[in-house]
């Protein structure tokens, strides 16, 4: 149907020999590339980058260029698992993991009640796919540090109004023997672990230092709860270790710092009373104590809506709360209407994994679902008379079954006025099968132009060039076929079954197993054993907050197993996560 | 200090638009320096915007100060006197699209990767960003080390600071660019004058902050230390705020609002001309001397409706067909804001002249051609005349791929930055393009 022109032909022929094709694995070069030492910051000391240890990197991550020596075509089979001949596993150094924009906020108001938090915050800057990774490389920037400063006094100040100090504080007046034990204390919830005579005698001084200044007890006060706000020690999560009497010359992380950990992974907030006093008792490094308290944060409420943030960073619905698309093409468009998508797919998710703690799996093929009534109109289903999600179940012979099948999926990966086939089977295989595929090479013109036929065209037809021309097949063979099974649904999610007046085709395949639709396609994809091994790599990486390591892929694996023999369900993959070594141990101080 | 000092209650409740021109009294009698004899400030800024151009319409006719502006440059005519386009230069360190064009002219260098997977590549900058090598110059003279803003909105990607900020201190660094207008003014204008006690007790605060990060020093790792020392800079940075005071600058009116969408559409000229204002504001009160504007992000994925576009502009540059009207139209239209900044500059007198008289402003993007990511042939323009500093209005064009770090020395010089070399490795050069210097 299309024919490529020579010299199009030409040029992509000879950027692959120049580039290197996805196929052939010159991109590893690209990635491997050392890049040069690393200055000061501007001002700072030297910055000591990620160390070039080849352990440290190559995350697991399975490509293209992985089976470069499978034949080029379309039946290659599945993309192979790491080998059986994994390295022995080997924790990691300890790291500062800063908290993220949302630990943040439920952190001071779990910490101070019912505050008002400052809106004038960074934002995160989230790395391979999670805040909680970039929260692990990134410092405080001078901005950041103003807005702390800012925030800091904003919230000690409304903390410490005349109307609520006392009982925040517990003293009715500023008697120094009063405030001082509440300060304590307060630094002891805010920095997640035991105040020393020293930090306590500190502040002490502080309040009464500035208290003396400004001629106001309660005003040193505020001040010193502003300070513990802004210190390290509870912006960053500190992480050092301890010696592991299990494990001679091995190292854990200590009760205080489990706690925090369990804390911010399953509540994304500060350790409640509860769980530091477990810590205090030493509960946290045995195995009874951390399920113990794994299973109570898990039947806390705040443990959905911190497994929404981590699904919503996850599947990138984040966007959704922006979603553009061309209003004249599509007149269900509204202000809302993203935002309603993503409220669907996180109610279903939280659904499977907390109401019905069901096989994870479910969430390819439910009949499910949870909508209101912009979205029922896009299902072209009955109103439900709700603008919150309504659960639903959908009609059994309709074609929407699942998470591919939500307009949320399926209007983020498309375009503003076209579906694009090839992000759809990106984002199967990027975040289902947690199978890369690595970006065009530089160089080489991307356009899908000169599709030589008469008339109108279907995407199908100009995406034959990905398939025709061997650079471009090596890696969108493994998305556009999977995609393409999604045609029926338009760039904004709605039913169709034609395009510029064709009819869709709505054939795929996958690894020389081909279907029709989404339905077909997810009760195929529901099966693949990749499936876990990719829930069970993200959340890892999630709760470590950085890439795996080559040493840590055996945790990855045993992990697998454990979701796997637990029925899929993702609570118990959390508490695995939890009680296993790689959540629990760590490696040497980097000295 | 006495800028500020004069400025405030000057322009109560008048426009943004209207110029703040320093008090004659203060000045000398050619208009040219202070009384007092200290010079009037020269500031270093980049405006940014992503996606590179389409050559065969940037590439001006002619060279030297007879030079003709194709299309795309044609929205600059406006301000041509003060507008030298540099040619034919290439980043040196190029090695993927995106991040290499990006790090490649903001650093001068290679970008960092931060960990590898296949999908993305994840990377921050090496290197302080060249905004922040003239904060460094400048800090201390004024109530902010340096002023970040944004106008188009942030179409997220995880792939690393690279992509998602312009302003570095050095990796994973970043000076995150504002978005919202309000906040912007909030934070140039929000804060009135303290108290002396109230200084004090914040000072108090700081010096315990510090004596933390300290503390934390002594126990963590070696990159943990150094991100620990990048903290105690940024309070050290606070500290010098509170040793300038707070800005006494009239206090123009707030923004209306943060321009929401308006019918899906994004308010782009709106938000624009909002952050134009609040920046020429700014460097009229000598509130900084180092600042960028981020028009675009790399590889951005804005929608530049207003010149027909439909589809975001990363999406358009890889798939319209040539000629690309589209794209075309579209990097005309994000010179028409360009264009915007500059008059706003220009038409804000100080002294003798006017603030861009005073500004030596890098103009640039991640790579030269959307569609095929290249780095050659990369597009700059060097705005402004640095005091004296620049001739403005020189086309100047290299006749052999010349370094672009070339170009960023240049405009690093002509704010008074008084550097020997620029860059990094096959980014380094030690000289800058004569012909552009006065």
């Amino acid at each position: 149907m299309s024919r490529p022109s020579t010299r199009r032909l030409a040029r992509w022929a000879l950027a692959a020999m120049l580039l290197g094709g996805c196929a052939d694995g010159a991109l590893t070069t690209a990635l491997d590339d050392p890049e040069g030492p690393v200055a000061p910051g501007a001002g700072g000391a030297p910055f000591d980058p990620t160390p070039p240890d080849p352990a440290a990197r190559d995350a697991g991550a399975r490509g293209p260029a992985d089976d470069a020596t499978a034949p080029p075509a379309a039946d290659a089979g599945p993309p192979s698992p790491p080998g059986n001949d994994l390295p022995p596993f080997a924790p990691q150094a300890p790291t500062l993991h800063r908290l993220t924009l949302a630990q943040y906020r439920n952190s001071v108001r779990d910490l101070l009640g019912d505050v008002q938090v400052p809106a004038d915050l960074e934002v995160d800057t989230p790395l391979h796919g999670f805040a909680s990774v970039g929260a692990s490389e990134l410092t405080i920037s001078p901005r950041a540090a103003e807005q702390y400063e800012a925030a800091a006094l904003d919230l000690a100040a409304q903390a410490l109004s005349a109307d609520r100090r006392a009982a925040f504080t517990g003293c009715d007046a500023p008697d120094a023997a009063c405030t001082d034990a509440f300060l304590a204390d307060f630094a002891r919830l805010a920095w997640r672990r035991p105040i020393s005579p020293d930090e306590a005698t500190l502040l002490s001084t502080l309040a009464a230092d500035v208290g003396a200044t400004l001629g106001d007890a309660w005003g040193g006060v505020q001040h010193a709860v502003a300070f513990v706000l802004q210190s390290p020690d509870f912006l960053f999560r500190v992480e050092v270790g301890e010696p592991d009497p299990d494990r001679p010359g091995g190292r854990r992380f200590t009760d205080h710092e489990m706690a925090a950990r369990l804390a911010y992974l399953l509540w994304n907030t500060t350790p409640d009373a509860d769980l530091l006093a477990a810590a205090d008792r030493g509960e946290l490094t045995t195995d009874a104590g951390l399920r113990a308290q794994a299973e109570r944060l898990l039947a806390d409420d705040r443990a959905r809506d911190a497994l929404r943030r981590y699904f919503a960073e996850y599947f990138n619905l984040d966007r959704l709360d922006a979603l553009e698309k061309d209003r004249e093409l599509f007149p269900q468009m509204s202000e809302t209407l993203g935002a309603s998508m993503k409220a669907e797919i996180l109610a279903l998710i939280d659904h499977i994994v907390f109401e019905a703690d069901a096989d994870f799996r479910d969430l390819l093929v439910t009949r499910d679902t949870f909508i209101n009534d912009e979205l029922a109109a896009l299902y072209f289903l009955p109103p439900v008379g709700a603008d919150a999600p309504t659960p639903v179940t959908l009609p059994a012979d309709g074609p929407r079954a699942g998470l591919l099948t939500t307009a949320g999926v399926l209007a983020l990966n498309a375009h503003n006025t076209v579906t694009s086939p090839t992000h759809r089977g990106k984002f199967i295989q990027n975040y289902l099968l947690c199978y890369d595929i690595p970006p065009p090479p530089p160089g080489v013109a991307t356009s899908l132009d000169g599709v030589e036929v008469e008339g109108p065209v279907t995407t199908r037809q100009k995406l034959a060039r990905h398939r025709s021309d061997p650079t471009c097949n090596a890696c969108h063979r493994h998305m556009d076929p999977l995609g393409l099974a999604l045609e029926n649904f338009d760039a904004i999610g709605a039913w169709r079954t034609t395009e510029s007046g064709l009819p869709i085709d709505a054939s795929g395949e996958l690894y020389g197993e081909t279907f029709v639709g989404g339905l077909e396609l997810a009760a195929l994809l529901r099966n693949q054993d990749a499936i876990a091994e990719c829930v069970a790599r993200r959340l890892y990486r999630h709760a470590n907050g950085r890439l795996e390591a080559r040493s840590e892929q055996i945790a990855v694996r045993d992990l697998t197993e454990a979701f796997v023999e637990g029925g899929h369900r993702l609570q118990t993959l959390m508490v695995a996560l939890v009680l296993s070594d790689g959540f629990r141990t760590t490696g040497e101080v980097e000295r | 200090m006495r800028r500020r000092t004069f400025l405030r209650g000057l322009l109560g409740g008048a426009a943004v638009s209207v110029a703040l021109p320093p008090l004659e009294a203060l000045l000398n009698t050619h208009g040219t320096a202070w009384a007092d004899g200290g010079e009037l400030p020269t500031r270093f800024g980049v405006w940014f915007w992503g996606n590179g151009v389409r050559r065969e319409h940037w590439i001006p006719d002619g060279e030297g100060m007879g030079w003709r502006p194709r299309a795309e440059m044609q929205p600059l005519e406006s301000v041509r006197g003060y507008v030298s386009p540099v040619t034919g230069l290439e980043i040196k360190t190029a090695t993927h699209p995106h991040h290499s064009g990006m790090t490649g002219i903001m650093t001068g260098a290679r970008y960092h990767q931060v960990g590898t997977t296949r999908d993305t590549i994840v990377t921050t900058f090496a290197h302080p960003s060249c905004d922040q090598i003239a904060a460094a110059h400048f800090e201390g003279q004024t109530p902010f080390r340096s002023l970040e803003l944004a106008v188009c909105r942030f179409r997220g990607t995880d792939e690393g600071t690279t992509f998602q900020h312009l302003s570095h201190n050095g990796p994973n660094n970043v000076n995150p660019s504002e978005y919202s207008p309000a906040a912007a003014f909030r934070r140039l204008f929000g804060m009135g004058p303290t108290a002396p006690q109230i200084d004090l007790a914040r000072r108090s605060v700081l010096d315990a902050v510090n004596g933390r990060i300290r503390a934390l020093q002594a126990k963590v790792g070696a990159r943990d230390r150094a991100r620990l020392e990048q903290h105690f800079d940024s309070i050290r940075a606070l500290e010098l705020r509170l040793d300038t005071g707070s800005p006494q600058c009239a206090t123009p009116p707030a923004p209306a609002n943060d321009y929401p969408d308006v019918e899906g559409r994004e308010q782009i000229a709106e938000k624009n001309r909002a952050m134009s204002d609040l920046m020429a504001v700014a460097l009229a009160c000598d509130l900084t001397r180092a600042f960028s504007i981020m028009f675009s992000t790399a590889g951005s994925g804005v929608i530049v409706w207003p010149a027909g576009a439909r589809n975001s502009l990363h999406q358009i540059c890889h798939d319209e067909a040539a000629p690309q009207p589209t794209v075309h139209a579209a990097i005309t239209y994000t010179m028409e804001q360009l264009a915007y900044f500059l008059g706003r500059l220009r038409d804000t007198p100080e002294g003798d002249g006017n603030l861009l008289d005073r500004c030596s402003i890098l103009c640039t993007t991640e790579l030269s051609e959307g569609n095929v990511h290249s780095n050659d042939e990369f597009p700059i323009l060097v705005a402004g005349k640095g005091g004296g500093r620049l001739k403005g209005g020189v086309h100047y064009r290299s006749r052999n791929r010349e370094n672009a770090s070339l170009a960023v020395l240049t405009a690093l010089r002509g704010a008074g930055v008084p550097l020997p070399a620029w860059g990094h490795d096959a980014g380094r050069v030690n000289s800058s393009v004569g012909a552009l210097e006065a």
